[in-house]
């Protein structure tokens, strides 16, 4: 009975909702829109400034954002306040991680294997081939999906690898918290460059050149190369803090 | 060319599906590991190799990603198959163990 009167009301709220969605008029019917009117439309044809040229990928010059991904061009430029937001967010999860799990007096924790000869220098091999993909998708972040989120991703992965499989690497490995700070705070200096030297905070300041070239969108690259990096470094020194404990 | 490419990946897709069938029928550990790999590894080749056929401009690409999983997918079925070894419980059946004499046969912690 109970069971039934729970389905009951969850089919009556329902109803309601759906019903109350496509009556209201401040959700117009599905095909009804017009989405040339909406902000979208003006992102993708860089026209937030008012552009009335057509955007052509390969020919358009220096158009208001510079990007030929317009992820990119959204992300990391109309909204790059947001991902400097989106950055301190890992970074405060990543120092959680290391206030919670690295002490002072750290040890390595032993793993209970021993790679082999083959999983040791296949997984070399192995993390030269990840880490040339994750800085790659780093690097072509503003021309093509991906950017340096998943790049950074993608070389922390690297990192986990020999972490694993290497033995000796797992043994010197540091560095990760200097790289990681040292990004971190160029990202902002940009940003400050840009309010000192354009009026605002993360103005670009380089030419945007032409649409769809490697060295184009001004800044934008710069910005997710070193957001890469940083991804990277942070989410290998949280590996790196789940590998060691506290104690003597 | 184009039907050669389609019926290299027809041939790709029916080796992920005998891999998919073998995971899901095998009786232990070790066959479901030797079913998985072999048949993800030579679906993923010929898949692949139709898809460098049909379109020529990605053909290094394709052979870069055929050179990762040709790497990848051994070294990683080897790793899972000797922590299978380790933790798991051996098949009744087994006819020969090579790595009994490796790791001594009982539980020490060799670390």
């Amino acid at each position: 009975m109970k069971n039934f009167l729970a389905l009951l009301l969850t089919l009556f709220l329902g109803y309601m909702i759906m019903s109350w969605l496509a009556t209201n008029e401040f959700f117009p019917a599905m095909g009804d829109v017009d989405v040339t009117t909406r902000v979208s439309q003006k992102y993708i044809e860089r026209d937030v400034n008012g552009n009335s040229e057509e955007v052509v990928f390969g020919e358009a010059t220096n158009l208001e954002s510079g990007p030929a991904n317009t992820v990119t061009a959204i992300v990391a430029d109309y909204r790059s306040f947001d991902t400097l937001g989106e950055v301190t967010v890992l970074f405060v999860s990543s120092l959680g991680v290391a206030l919670l799990l690295g002490g002072t007096k750290q040890r390595r924790l032993e793993l209970n294997f021993h790679p082999n000869f083959m999983l040791r220098v296949g997984s070399r091999a192995l993390f030269g081939i990840i880490l040339m993909t994750g800085i790659y998708i780093s690097i072509h972040g503003h021309l093509t999906p991906g950017g340096g989120f998943p790049g950074g991703t993608m070389i922390a992965s690297s990192m986990l690898l020999l972490y694993l499989a290497d033995d000796e690497f797992r043994a010197k490995v540091k560095g990760f918290k200097i790289l990681e700070s040292t990004t971190g705070s160029a990202y902002v200096i940009i940003g400050l460059l840009g309010l000192l030297l354009g009026g605002y905070f993360l103005e670009n300041l380089l030419v945007n050149g032409v649409l769809g070239d490697l060295f184009s969108a001004g800044m934008i690259p710069i910005i997710y190369i070193l957001i890469g990096l940083k991804v990277g470094s942070e989410i290998s020194g949280v590996i790196d803090n789940f590998l060691t404990e506290e104690g003597v | 060319m184009e039907i050669v490419s389609y019926v290299f990946m027809i041939i790709g897709g029916l080796f992920y599906l005998l891999g998919g069938l073998g995971v899901l029928r095998m009786p232990d550990t070790f066959d479901r590991i030797q079913s998985g790999t072999k048949a993800t590894t030579l679906g993923a080749f010929t898949l692949l190799i139709g898809i460098g056929i049909a379109n020529p401009d990605w053909l290094l690409k394709v052979f870069l990603i055929i050179v990762f999983i040709a790497l990848a997918n051994p070294i990683g079925s080897s790793a899972l198959a000797k922590a299978a070894y380790k933790s798991c419980e051996l098949p009744k059946n087994l006819v020969q163990d090579d790595l009994k004499e490796l790791f001594g046969g009982e539980d020490n912690d060799s670390n």
